[in-house]
């Protein structure tokens, strides 16, 4: 043909024209193309012609396809017709039924995400099922075990060069560094990993080679948050950041800038310098050390490989290698120094495994959150099967109607799941909304840090969602509508809207949850209140501390301390001079923090002892107010105090067996000259969770130094400084740290803690958790009395006639208002004491955590049955009220 | 009622189909209204109008005999229904009486 438009046009035209329609369509376009080629020539003419095609690209004249016309497509959209003229005749039922739904769904999925959260820590690296964490456990029998997950630096060569299953073993280690030179020099966790990180895991370089990002020992990779508080928005590559290593300031270039790390790693860090360092850092001592635990070393698996085989031959080649190293002077034996391996995704969930860099939470508390939310959703579908089961009877005509025209119990179950599906889904809209606003209003109340970005596969999840709630939620009342016997509904007769006690069993059910709920809220709280206002035996109030420095050249733990204590001393002696300020102390930990300085040994007798070291001076345990139970405190200015005195607590007192502690020593040969000189009261120094530790209280700690063979020191020893303010105004007391401070150490910046922060901070998981039982319990309460609500109506409106009749034979509305709540008392009552033992059950196991617990009180249930029973008859009595006013004539009149 | 209501292009082509009588194809209604009216129309509006106008049931169509000039291609005739007469009769009368009721002479108030 002479005269053709686009060939693709047609194609595209035959593509999507229905193909009855496509032939007079196109012969009219040819024609008009035709003419308008005569007319305008051929440019234009093809332009109109894709412009025609592309207009005809209509709904009406798209093709039929077949596959949707069928009759399951036709009776699926019209089963959600029909479901939208049901729920948009009965108004009131709808929305109670939407607004339930809509609550458990937000509730659900803000729980949802917490847990998700929770469960998906670490699990974005590509590599994540062949990289492990290795554990290091020495075993010597009598309870002298040392578990840490921080290892000997030489582990990462270990592993590499014994182990062919392993590609690459890296290091690290998180050191805190005072950055940046002249004034205000802030202190900073700095992490040193090795220089093949980025290999093993999959953090992103926004800039910087990630092949190579630190080539050499000077540089340094920065997080985008960091690039940006140091540099603003100048260019940070290339930059120096200044780290005082050692008793040096030390210039590091910064080589590459890394994309902040998400909240769900374990491994987080803002700064990171390479292992090449560590010779710097770390005396060749530790560098070789098997028993000097430093670093976290994560290790790669070949693919293909199993760590079986990495863990079965262990041991052979630990021995090997330690050869005739070993533990104080006997040899080592097999199965004393273990070497374990933990799945990196196992990490943020398992506390077994000792805490390293990595943050642990309780899987206990994801476990239970997500279980109460699945629980909110629960009464939620219940909500939903009770209503509707309830409505049922409104429309066994219809049933009746369709069963004749030839439905089949199929169909119809298909259908009512069609409507409770369309229901959940509205449900699902609005809740998924509100949830994602939500969202910041939720982790300021909970103290959580959910992070959510919307892709595009959640609204697959979400799909499924609403299809497998609508379908729980809808089955019941499904399978009720559609059992009705066609014949007793046509003659009229009466259906039953389900078995009674079916729907009896999810109302308590449903009763049960909430009131569990309440007295799970309430005991919680209940403890909570306990750990914070138990006596710890020490006053903390308005005391506030600050960590000191020690100066640079100290380069051993001792002369560190020592070096601590001479700067507090000078800052001391400034502080004092404040009528504001009562008490200035120092010591090497202070109240709030965790993992004081642990150290062990093992006796004259072979008995291996354990205990805690606090290192203070003269005034710390006045400040703190700790009782002295036999023989006395330190004294300012007594020599031997400040030489050789030591005070226990009176856990450590039993720990080593002392009968007349006073003017005793401490078990054991090597501890240099020293003496006990005063029992203090087991005042609480580490947090109720677990119970008071032997304690050892000195201000010289060198005699206790030279009798310990190990340690551990979680929380720095570094002494703090710590004073109370009787001043009115908390600030003005930092405001004069802060002048102070500055004076004295223009170089560092300044910082500090109230302790009674600190102390509380101790629970804070605890306290995220109630707040969070809290938010489910009210809506729950919320979802029930809506359930509540629509049944009492309809229990109401079903009995119109016989609360006309009564009327009329004279009952009183109290009557029968006593009528209509006695079946809902039953019920609830039910509820209330199957929930006793299964609340009992489950707080005991929470409260299992804690080493000093409340008790459960039996007021508490009764306080939470009064609850619930009230805001039952609250909700009931809007209905029943209404119908013990109605006149009997209206009611009987009709018919 | 839905669907019997008739919007200002459909009442426009089912006229033209009327009057062209065995003559109604789209291009041959839209070149109708296109000279008789001036207004700028395209041919996809004019096959989507009838596509509705036949659901309606207002036209039906059938495909006439195989043609030369346009690419071999049938062109699809189109015929009033009485529905469609009726639902034009109707609103013609609607018109005329409301057209009816107004006086002879109207003016604008001038202000």
């Amino acid at each position: 043909m002479t005269h053709s438009p686009p060939k693709w046009a047609d194609r595209f035209l035959a593509w999507f024209c229905d193909e009855g329609l496509i032939e007079d369509l196109q012969g009219d376009l040819y024609e008009l193309y035709i003419k308008r080629r005569e007319q305008s020539g051929k440019l234009l003419a093809n332009i109109l012609y894709v412009w025609w095609v592309l207009r005809s690209f209509r709904l009406s004249a798209l093709k039929r396809n077949q596959k949707l016309n069928n009759s399951f497509m036709t009776m699926t959209k019209n089963n959600f017709k029909i479901a939208l003229r049901v729920l948009w005749r009965d108004k009131f039922n709808s929305s109670l039924n939407l607004l339930g739904l809509m609550i458990g769904i937000t509730c659900f999925l803000l729980l949802g995400f917490y847990v998700k959260q929770e469960v998906s820590f670490d699990k974005f690296h590509s590599k994540k099922d062949r990289i492990y964490r290795s554990w290091l456990k020495e075993d010597y029998g009598e309870g002298q075990i040392f578990f840490n997950s921080q290892t000997p630096l030489r582990f990462e060569s270990l592993f590499e060069d014994n182990f062919p299953e392993v590609e690459k073993a890296v290091q690290y280690i998180e050191q805190n560094f005072l950055v940046g030179r002249g004034e205000n020099r802030i202190n900073e966790t700095v992490s040193i990993i090795s220089p093949d990180f980025f290999e093993v895991f999959d953090f992103q370089m926004v800039e910087g080679n990630r092949e190579n990002p630190l080539p050499s020992p000077n540089d340094i990779i920065i997080s985008q948050e960091y690039a940006q508080k140091y540099f603003a928005d100048n260019e940070a590559l290339g930059k120096t950041i200044s780290l005082q290593v050692g008793e040096d300031i030390r210039d590091f270039n910064v080589s590459g800038v890394f994309k902040n790390i998400r909240y769900e790693s374990s491994i987080n860090f803002d700064l990171a310098i390479s292992t090449d360092n560590n010779r710097l850092l770390f005396s060749d001592r530790a560098m070789n050390a098997w028993f000097n635990v430093i670093a976290e070393t994560y290790v790669l698996l070949k693919e293909g490989t199993s760590i079986e085989s990495v863990n079965s031959k262990m041991q052979d080649v630990v021995l090997s290698q330690m050869g005739d190293t070993g533990y104080g002077d006997e040899a080592m034996q097999r199965d004393q120094y273990n070497i374990g391996m933990q799945p990196l995704t196992d990490i943020h969930l398992n506390p077994d495994i000792p805490l390293g860099y990595a943050p642990v939470a309780n899987p206990q508390y994801v476990f239970i959150l997500g279980t109460i939310g699945l629980l909110v959703l629960f009464i939620a579908c219940i909500n939903y099967t009770t209503l509707s089961t309830g409505q049922s009877l409104r429309r066994s005509k219809e049933v009746g109607i369709r069963k004749v025209l030839g439905a089949y119990k199929k169909t119809l179950i298909y259908q009512y799941l069609n409507e409770s599906i369309l229901l959940t889904f509205l449900a699902m809209l609005i809740g998924a909304t509100v949830s994602y606003l939500l969202i910041p209003t939720f982790n300021r109340l909970t103290g959580t840090e959910i992070f959510l970005q919307f892709e595009w596969w959640h609204a697959g999840v979400y799909t499924l969602l609403v299809l497998i709630i609508g379908t729980i939620a809808g089955s019941y009342p499904a399978l009720i509508l559609s059992g009705f016997k066609t014949i007793n509904i046509l003659r009229g007769g009466s259906q039953s809207g389900g078995k009674m006690t079916a729907k009896k069993g999810m109302v308590v059910f449903q009763f049960l949850i909430t009131v569990f709920l309440i007295t799970t809220t309430l005991i919680m709280r209940k403890q909570i209140q306990y750990l914070q206002e138990k006596d710890l035996g020490i006053n903390y109030e308005a005391v506030i501390s600050t960590q000191l420095q020690a100066s640079p050249s100290a380069q051993r733990l001792s002369e560190r301390i020592t070096s601590g204590f001479e700067n507090g001393q000078l800052l001391k002696a400034r502080m004092e001079k404040y009528p504001e300020i009562s008490e200035v102390a120092m010591g090497t930990h202070v109240f709030g923090t965790s993992g004081w300085a642990h150290l062990a040994y093992t006796d004259d007798k072979g008995v291996f002892r354990w205990f805690r070291l606090l290192c203070v001076d003269a005034n710390y345990l006045k400040t703190f107010d700790i009782d002295i139970l036999e023989g006395r405190g330190f004294e300012e200015g007594n020599g031997l105090d400040m030489r050789q005195s030591v005070i226990l607590n009176k856990s450590a007192v039993e720990h080593f067996g002392l009968k007349n502690p006073l003017g005793a020593k401490l078990p054991g040969d090597e501890f240099g000259d020293h003496q006990i000189i005063g029992v203090t009261d087991d005042f609480h120094y580490s947090s109720l969770h677990s119970e008071v530790e032997p304690l050892v209280i000195v201000m010289n700690p060198m005699p206790i130094f030279m009798g310990v063979s190990d340690g551990d020191f979680i929380d720095t020893p570094i002494p703090k400084l710590v004073f109370s303010y009787n001043g009115s105004n908390l600030s003005e007391g930092t405001d004069i740290l802060k002048k102070e401070w500055e004076a004295l150490f223009p170089n560092e910046s300044w910082n500090f803690n109230f302790i009674d922060e600190q102390i509380a901070a101790q629970y804070a998981s605890e306290t995220r958790m109630n707040k969070l039982v809290t938010i489910a319990t009210v809506l729950s309460i919320i979802i029930a009395s809506l359930g509540l609500l629509g049944l009492s109506m309809l229990v109401v409106n079903s009995k119109v006639k016989e609360i006309g009749i009564r009327k009329v034979m004279g009952a009183s509305p109290t009557s029968i208002f006593r009528l209509l709540a006695k079946g809902f008392s039953i019920q609830l009552l039910i509820a209330i004491i199957l929930s006793i033992p299964i609340t009992i059950y489950m707080m005991n196991k929470w409260l299992d955590n804690f080493a000093y617990r409340t008790s459960i009180g039996a007021w508490l249930f009764i306080l939470s049955s009064i609850v619930a029973l009230l805001i039952a008859f609250l909700v009931i009595s809007y209905h029943t009220m209404r119908a013990t006013r109605i006149n009997p004539v209206e009611s009987l009149r009709t018919e | 009622m839905r669907g019997e209501h008739l919007g200002e292009l459909e009442e426009l082509v089912l006229l033209t189909v009327g009057s062209l009588t065995t003559e109604a194809y789209a291009v041959a209604i839209l070149e109708e209204i296109v000279n008789n009216t001036n207004r700028k129309m395209d041919v996809t509006a004019v096959h989507s109008v009838l596509r509705r106008l036949e659901k309606k049931g207002f036209v039906t169509s059938e495909m006439g005999g195989a043609t030369s000039d346009r690419g071999g291609r049938r062109k699809r005739f189109f015929t009033l229904t009485k529905a469609g007469r009726r639902v034009l009769d109707e609103t013609m009368e609607l018109r005329l009486s409301l057209y009816q009721k107004m006086p002879k002479l109207t003016f604008a108030v001038l202000s």
